[in-house]
């Protein structure tokens, strides 16, 4: 318990001897972060949004003019009897060109120009949950194409093929930055670590001729390096939050996105919890590459 | 008798210079040795290859029947909670009290709160600075300077104490009390070896004497345990 206490003691008289360069540590820590993080907010937000339009899929199928009312009631029926469907509504021609008129009245008469409806019937198809995947969806659409009597099939996927390809951009970008900037603040806290190494060497050596096992030796070292790098991160999230509910208030107010504040969320405390964990783990790290370079394992 | 130190035929060199030729000697358990020699005779390489902090090119050396040359990294730390060490120039640390300097071997070893106290205080006590134990070291003077770094030589009950010539600082009347502090440490049971290049130590000791000069060995007359 004594030694227990003794090393909390240490680390924190480490970090009290050279309190600016602790204080720039944590506060360079943190910015390198919250660097990592904004991509890492980009990219958990554009997730979840390619998640609701995926969820929220819809195919239309076509249908050709020719058929007749009984074959388009079969057909409704072989939609519907399909296990991977979970609802199929009927658009006739009339009700398309109701909605149509609903929805682009000012175009309306290029339509009433060529005498006759040329909109087609049309099957919404609302697939069940599991089988919403875009490869799945891909699969069912060309299934369906080939059923007598559907003259086209159309769906948003090119829109959320290309929202995935946004995705594993900001992903790679993301895990670019974050390997670079982690880096950086493994050296930062290192270079920190090293600092107090060095102006406790005599310390250590007095420590090493008395009997002190190398990790009692080193244990002080990496606390500090583990508080640095959490207290580092928990800044960074601080900056994020601040940065992310100023960044939703503009856009709540002003601004072509206005209307998506209400989508995009911050990490979840998971998440939160698991990023102070992940600091925690690169401040130990340069804790102990300083340590092995410090030569601390020498006898 | 027991031979608690044994040097077989040791040798060390720094940058091809022989810093120590072929020692050969053993130290019986509570005997008082002195190791006699001027400056960069050897002695302080030879202390240190005792606790493990050099390692000799050829030869073995044992402690109470240990062979230290072949100890792990990892075993070293406990070689030296055995073998109490005192400096010519103390080493203790600055920034800590008496008290708290002399409880570093023990925290170290992770003794019990309970145990440090009275085991600082029986140590502080055996040395004569029991009263100053919530002082700062800066602000001792270098005999109890030195008296504190004996303190925590012997605060967690060596079986051998290896001095690098403590009385270098110190002038000679506070040499005589550190001597006679040797001695009774001695006398208590603990294998002392002092090392020293100043003839007035050696006729303050008054025990067995090994020379060297230049790492050679001249003299080492047999063991002899105090009486």
């Amino acid at each position: 318990m004594r030694s227990l206490s003794y090393l909390v003691r240490e680390a924190w008289a480490n970090m009290r001897i050279n309190r600016s360069t602790t204080v720039v540590a944590i506060m360079t820590t943190a910015f390198a972060l919250a660097c990592v993080g904004i991509f890492l907010l980009l990219y958990v937000n554009l997730r979840s949004a390619a998640g609701w339009l995926q969820d929220d899929i819809k195919i239309m199928v076509y249908v050709d003019d020719r058929l007749t009312r009984e074959a388009v009631a079969e057909l409704e029926g072989r939609l519907k009897a399909d296990r991977m469907v979970a609802g199929a509504l009927y658009i006739s021609k009339e009700q398309a060109l109701s909605e149509f008129r609903t929805q682009f009245p000012a175009d309306f008469h290029l339509l009433e120009g060529l005498g006759e409806n040329p909109l087609p019937a049309s099957f919404v198809v609302t697939l069940a949950s599991q089988y919403r995947a875009p490869d799945a969806v891909k699969r069912w659409t060309e299934r369906v194409r080939t059923l007598p009597g559907v003259a086209k099939i159309d769906y948003n996927q090119e829109w959320i093929d290309a929202l995935a390809g946004l995705i594993h951009y900001i992903e790679l970008i993301a895990i670019g930055v974050g390997v670079i900037l982690s880096a950086a603040a493994v050296t930062i806290i290192g270079n920190t670590i090293r600092l107090t190494l060095f102006s406790r060497r005599e310390e250590i050596e007095i420590l090493r001729l008395i009997g002190a096992t190398r990790s009692f030796i080193r244990i002080p070292y990496l606390l500090e390096g583990a508080v640095l790098g959490g207290c580092g991160s928990a800044l960074s999230l601080a900056i994020l939050k601040g940065g992310f509910e100023l960044f939703r208030q503009q856009i709540g107010t002003t601004g072509p996105l206005r209307g998506i504040e209400s989508l995009i969320a911050f990490f979840p405390t998971s998440v939160c919890l698991a990023l102070v964990l992940v600091g925690i783990g690169l401040g130990i790290a340069g804790s102990f590459v300083s340590l092995r370079r410090f030569g601390d394992g020498r006898t | 008798m027991d031979a608690m130190i044994q040097l077989i035929h040791v040798s060390k060199s720094y940058d091809r210079r022989p810093a120590l030729s072929d020692i050969s000697f053993e130290i019986e358990k509570g005997e008082f040795v002195l190791l006699m020699g001027p400056s960069g005779a050897g002695k302080s390489t030879l202390l240190r290859m005792l606790i493990g902090a050099e390692r000799p090119d050829d030869g073995q050396i044992f402690v109470q029947g240990k062979n230290v040359t072949k100890l792990t990294r990892a075993e070293v730390p406990y070689l030296r909670r055995k073998v109490g060490s005192v400096f010519q120039d103390f080493r203790l640390l600055p920034k800590k009290s008496v008290f708290d300097n002399v409880a570093l071997p023990l925290i170290v070893q992770g003794v019990p709160s309970v145990d440090i106290r009275r085991k600082v205080a029986e140590a502080l006590r055996a040395v004569g600075v029991e009263h100053k134990k919530d002082q700062w070291p800066t602000s001792l003077s270098a005999g109890e300077q030195q008296r504190v770094c004996i303190a925590r030589a012997i605060v967690n009950g060596p079986i051998v104490l290896l001095a690098d010539e403590p009385t270098g600082n110190l002038d000679p009347q506070l040499t005589a009390e550190i001597v006679e502090l040797f001695k009774l440490i001695n006398a208590r049971g603990t294998t002392v070896i002092v090392s020293t290049h100043d003839p007035h130590v050696m006729m303050l000791v008054n025990r067995r004497v090994i020379t060297l000069e230049q790492g050679v060995m001249v003299t080492s007359p047999e063991p002899r345990v105090s009486a």
